[in-house]
């Protein structure tokens, strides 16, 4: 079990000052545990905000975020997150930064090396092992961001736009491939993305807010069927949903 | 991987000949006939001082008793720097107690504290050491505390999200990503305390390479102090390039430009 509700949350920057200014407001939701799940918006909705108050990096001014009944305060393990920016350390070998969180807690140099071979692997990054991220590409880095968290273990997993960067070929493989390696964990998911194609093809719920202040305007169920592949983006079905959803974004 | 070696030997080579060009330029102005010796002593002249003092033992005394100092105070200045600015850089309170205090004496130079360094410990090894490792310790300072300031927060925001406690951030994260920082203040750090070495050695010591300079003032023997100038810049030239190459080490994985 790992299931986030946020309830009857807002945020104001500069509360009680004459420039506040509300970035949230009545937001409320849950994340049903072992669900993919996105949130959608144009820029300045407050969805990262949101995604980095989930993560525990600060706190909401009125209302409250719980996992599993328990309210999150303060950065976890329990709740990993993928950064928009490269976050992968470059001053350890991509190993290293794999085995990065276990090490933290005392893991034994064997307990690391299964790890780092296992997400490695799973990640794709097979023969890269002891390269300096400056070596690797934007794509490679995000793996390893990707493969860092997991390897982590936690509930979780936040992503801000985590590919908002790559181009579009890489994208999608590595949309495929995260749903690969979720299908295998069945962790519990929170995506951030503008990307609305993006959002319909990973998720089983796309939230989609509007912006100023940042609110909740629709949820939809996805009930495309899973596994799913690329060639999905160019169904009925799927182009339906995107329809329905492009028209609630504000263009 | 030969387009490389090809670069290296021609960074050498551009490196000797500018120290070739300055050498020629001297040696053809003092070898011009109007030219007086005893004010501008040609470099043969030169040579024979480094041999004198090398064969009297004197050479080897002062540059013991001079690289003593910087090892001692360098390393207790820097090391200084490195505590108190790691621990100002990262900490908020300690920022707020300690850097308009650090602000406040930075820029008094160091030899200022020459008379009362004498009054108070009187012209003693300690007062040396002491007054080096004040001219270590704030050069450093600024950049430790400056490396700190300038880890990227996401990761920081990345560690924390996996768990790390604020020491372990700091540990396994501020710590290696401010290395590049703290490094450049030790190269600044090494020439300052040559300057400062020097300049204390003048005014009071009874050996030590500022000794010899300043003995070769005394009694008009221009030669051995240009000797001692051009042992200073060797030596100085030596411990930076030392230094390059452990940081060059230990920051591999750095993007920053060679």
């Amino acid at each position: 079990m790992s299931e986030i509700v946020v309830e009857n949350l807002s945020h104001t920057f500069g509360k009680d000052t004459e420039d506040a200014l509300v970035v949230l407001q009545d937001i409320s939701l849950t994340f049903a545990s072992g669900s993919f799940n996105t949130i959608v918006g144009t820029s300045g909705c407050g969805k990262s905000t949101l995604l980095k108050m989930m993560a525990g990096l600060f706190e909401p001014s009125d209302g409250r975020m719980t996992l599993d009944g328990e309210v999150i305060r303060g950065t976890d393990r329990r709740r990993g997150m993928v950064f928009q920016q490269d976050a992968v350390f470059p001053w350890m070998t991509l190993a290293k930064n794999i085995s990065y969180g276990p090490r933290l807690r005392g893991a034994s140099r064997k307990e690391q090396a299964e790890i780092e071979a296992k997400w490695i692997d799973l990640v794709g990054l097979k023969g890269f092992e002891n390269r300096w991220p400056r070596e690797l590409s934007g794509g490679m880095r995000k793996r390893v961001d990707i493969g860092r968290v997991y390897a982590n273990d936690p509930d979780v997993l936040l992503m801000d736009e985590p590919f908002g960067a790559l181009d579009a070929q890489t994208k999608e493989r590595m949309q495929a491939e995260l749903l690969d390696i979720w299908t295998i964990t069945r962790k519990t998911v929170v995506f951030v993305t503008h990307d609305l194609e993006e959002a319909i093809f990973l998720s089983d719920k796309v939230i989609v807010m509007s912006a100023r202040p940042g609110r909740i305007r629709h949820i939809e169920e996805v009930s495309l069927p899973r596994p799913r592949s690329g060639e999905m983006r160019l169904t009925d079905d799927f182009i339906q949903v995107k329809r329905k959803l492009w028209g609630m974004l504000e263009h | 991987m030969k387009r490389f070696a090809f670069l290296i030997s021609g960074r050498v080579i551009l490196g000797a000949a500018s120290v070739a060009a300055v050498l020629l330029s001297y040696s053809w102005v003092t070898g011009l006939p109007d030219n007086n010796p005893a004010l501008l002593p040609p470099i043969p002249h030169i040579g024979e001082a480094f041999v004198v003092n090398v064969t009297r033992g004197t050479l080897i005394d002062a540059l013991g008793a001079s690289l003593y100092r910087i090892s001692m105070g360098f390393a207790i200045g820097t090391s200084c720097a490195l505590v108190l600015g790691c621990l100002i850089g990262w900490y908020k309170t300690i920022e707020y107690l300690l850097d308009p205090l650090i602000e406040a004496v930075r820029p008094i130079p160091p030899l200022a504290y020459i008379p009362i360094v004498i009054i108070w410990f009187g012209i003693e090894e300690f007062s040396r050491v002491l007054l080096i490792s004040i001219a270590c310790f704030m050069v450093c300072v600024v950049n430790v505390v400056a490396g700190m300031k300038n880890v990227p927060q996401v990761y920081v925001d990345a560690a924390s999200t996996m768990g790390a406690t604020r020491f372990q951030i700091f540990r396994t994260v501020a710590i290696p990503a401010a290395t590049p920082f703290i490094f450049t203040g030790f190269r600044i750090a090494l020439a300052a305390a040559w300057t400062t070495l020097v300049a204390a050695e003048l005014i009071a010591a009874p050996s030590g390479l500022g000794f010899l300079l300043q003995e070769g003032r005394r009694y008009f023997l221009t030669d051995q102090v240009m000797m001692i100038i051009v042992i200073i810049g060797a030596c100085a030239f030596t411990m930076d390039r030392t230094f390059r190459w452990i940081q060059a080490r230990l920051t591999r994985w750095s993007e920053a430009r060679e």
